[in-house]
C-alpha cells in the first residue's frame, strides 16, 4: 500500500511539473485546418483569414486579450466542455443538434450552402440528380446534414476536413460535394478546381439555421452577452464592413 | 520544380521551416514516450516475471486491455476526458485548474500504451536468458539484486532489441496521430502546407521523406547498439 501511495505521489509530481496553470486569458478556439478564406495557417506560423480577423475585432471590442487555440474539427466541442478554450469562432454554424450540447452567441455570419461537381456533370441541386452518386461533405457539419435528410438516396461520404473531401472530387472519388459557398471559392479558383463549378444553391433553414455564432458552454452566460455586444459594437462601427471588404465583394452577414 | 524548392524553402512564404519545426515535435513526444515506455516496461516484465499473484494479475490487465485498445482512442479518452477529470478533482481539493498541454499528453498516453508492448518485449527476452548463467551467478555469492545488474540485465538486451528497435520505430509513427487533438507534429504542419498551398503531392512526399530518414537513422543507431551488445556472443547464423 505504502509503495502504491508513493508511486501516485510521483505521478502527481510528475504531472504538476508538465502541466501549467491555466491562462487568465480568453481562448478561442479555431480548427486546425486550413479553411481560406476564413482561416488558415501562413507560412510563418500565424493565422489569418477573415474570421481570424473578426476574433482580433471582437476581442478588442470586448477589451480582451485573446489566445487562439487551433484544434482538430471532430474534436473541438469536447475542447471546448473540457475548457481547453472558451469561445469557438470556427464557423460553426447555429443548430438545434449542436444548441443541446453548447451555447451559440449571436450570428456573425451566414452564407449559404451549394454543391459543386465537374464540369458538364448532370448533378444540381435537387435530390433526384445525385441517385446514386457519391457525395462528399465534411463531418459533423450543417451540410453532412443536409445530405442525410435530402440526398437519401445518394451515397454520402465523410470527411474529416474540408480539403479532404475537395481533393476527391479532385482524384474522382466522389461525384459531388456540399459545403460552404465561400470557402468553395479559393478551391474553384485554383489549378485543381479549374474542372468544376457549383451547380446549384441549397435552402433549408430548418437544417441550416441562423448563421455562424461563436459557441460557449452554456454556463458562461456572462461571456455569451459580452460576445454579443462585442459583435453588434463591430457591425455598427464598421470594423465589420472593413474586414469584409479585404476579402469579399459583398456583405456576408446574410439577411 | 522551382515552385516546389520555394514552397520547401525554410523561411516563409515557403513551408519547410515549419515541417522541420513539426518534426522536432514528432521527435520530442517520441523519444518522451519511448523513455516512459522503456521504464514501465521493465519494471512490468520484472513484476510479470517475479510479481506476486495480484501484480501479475494487474500487469495481465494493464498490457491486455492497452494492447486492446486502438492508440487513437486512449489519446482521445485522456486528452478529452482525462483532462476534464483531473481537473474536476483538483477544483474538489481546492486547487487551481490546470492545462495539460499536447505534448505531454502526448508523452504520457504513447509512453503508456508502449510500456504495455515493451513489457512484453521484455519479458520474453528475461526469459531467453540460460537459467545456467542465474545459477553461476547465484553460486558465487551474487545478491538477487547484483546477479540482475552484472548478468541477466546485460545478458537480456541482444533479445530485447529487435522487438524495442521495432517499437522505436512504431512510436515515431504513433506520434501522428497527435494531429487528431491539434497538436503540431509533423503530420499536421504537412496538412496545412499542404491545405494552404493546395500541393499536396509535394508536401505529404516530403513529409514521408522525412519520416523515412529518422527509421533510416534508427536503424543505424540499433545496429550499432545490438553490434555492442552482442560482442562476445557466438555470431548469428
Amino acid at each position: 500500500m505504502k509503495k502504491i501511495i508513493t508511486i501516485l505521489a510521483g505521478t502527481a509530481a510528475a504531472l504538476s511539473m508538465s502541466a501549467q496553470l491555466a491562462f487568465a486569458d480568453l481562448k478561442i478556439g479555431i480548427a486546425a485546418e486550413a479553411y481560406p478564406p476564413f482561416a488558415e495557417k501562413a507560412a510563418d506560423g500565424t493565422w489569418k483569414g477573415w474570421e481570424v480577423d473578426m476574433i482580433g475585432a471582437v476581442c478588442a471590442a470586448m477589451n480582451e486579450k485573446c489566445e487562439i487555440v487551433p484544434i482538430a474539427w471532430d474534436g473541438i466541442i469536447p475542447a471546448l466542455l473540457a475548457k481547453k478554450m472558451d469561445v469557438i469562432m470556427a464557423s460553426m454554424s447555429i443548430t438545434e443538434e449542436r444548441q443541446k450540447t453548447i451555447a451559440f452567441s449571436d450570428k456573425y455570419y451566414n452564407t449559404p450552402a451549394v454543391i459543386v461537381a465537374p464540369k458538364g456533370s448532370s448533378i444540381s441541386g435537387d435530390a433526384a440528380s445525385v441517385k446514386g452518386k457519391i457525395v462528399g461533405v465534411q463531418v459533423s457539419t450543417i451540410h453532412a446534414n443536409y445530405v442525410e435528410k435530402h440526398f437519401g438516396d445518394a451515397d454520402a461520404k465523410s470527411y474529416n476536413t474540408f480539403d479532404e473531401h475537395n481533393q476527391d472530387l479532385v482524384a474522382g472519388r466522389v461525384d459531388a460535394v456540399v459545403g460552404d459557398s465561400l470557402a468553395m471559392q479559393p478551391f474553384l479558383s485554383s489549378d485543381a478546381g479549374k474542372g468544376f463549378e457549383i451547380k446549384g444553391e441549397l435552402n433549408d433553414v430548418a437544417v441550416f439555421g441562423p448563421g455562424v455564432g461563436g459557441g460557449l458552454r452554456k454556463e458562461d452566460t456572462d461571456l455569451a452577452a459580452k460576445l454579443n455586444a462585442a459583435i453588434k459594437k463591430v457591425r455598427e462601427d464598421g470594423t465589420y464592413g472593413e474586414i469584409s471588404k479585404k476579402y469579399f465583394s459583398f456583405d456576408i452577414y446574410g439577411g | 520544380m522551382e515552385q516546389a524548392l520555394e514552397y520547401l524553402a525554410f523561411s516563409p512564404p515557403g513551408w519547410g521551416g515549419n515541417l522541420l519545426r513539426g518534426l522536432l515535435s514528432t521527435l520530442q513526444i517520441a523519444f518522451g514516450a519511448y523513455a516512459l515506455g522503456l521504464c514501465l516496461g521493465l519494471c512490468g516484465a520484472l513484476g510479470k516475471i517475479y510479481g506476486g499473484p495480484v501484480t501479475r494479475w494487474g500487469l495481465e490487465i494493464y498490457t491486455t486491455l492497452i494492447r486492446a485498445v486502438p492508440e487513437l482512442v486512449l489519446i482521445l479518452l485522456l486528452y478529452y476526458a482525462g483532462t476534464d477529470l483531473l481537473n474536476t478533482a483538483l477544483e474538489s481539493f481546492g486547487y487551481e485548474r490546470v492545462d495539460i498541454d499536447g505534448l505531454w499528453a502526448g508523452i504520457y498516453v504513447i509512453g503508456f500504451v508502449q510500456g504495455a508492448y515493451s513489457t512484453e518485449v521484455f519479458r520474453a527476452a528475461f526469459q531467453a536468458v540460460p537459467t545456467g548463467q542465474i545459477e553461476a551467478a547465484r553460486a558465487i555469492g551474487m545478491s538477487p539484486f547484483k546477479s540482475h545488474t552484472r548478468v541477466v540485465i546485460p545478458a537480456m538486451i541482444p533479445f530485447a532489441i529487435p522487438g524495442l528497435a521495432n517499437l522505436w520505430l512504431i512510436t515515431t509513427k504513433d506520434t501522428a496521430l497527435l494531429a487528431v487533438v491539434g497538436f503540431s507534429e509533423l503530420l499536421l504542419e504537412t496538412k496545412q502546407a499542404a491545405g494552404g498551398t493546395k500541393s499536396y503531392l509535394l508536401f505529404y512526399c516530403a513529409a514521408a521523406v522525412l519520416y523515412l530518414l529518422v527509421t533510416l537513422c534508427s536503424n543505424v543507431i540499433f545496429g550499432q547498439i545490438e553490434r555492442h551488445y552482442r560482442r562476445g556472443q557466438p555470431a548469428q547464423t
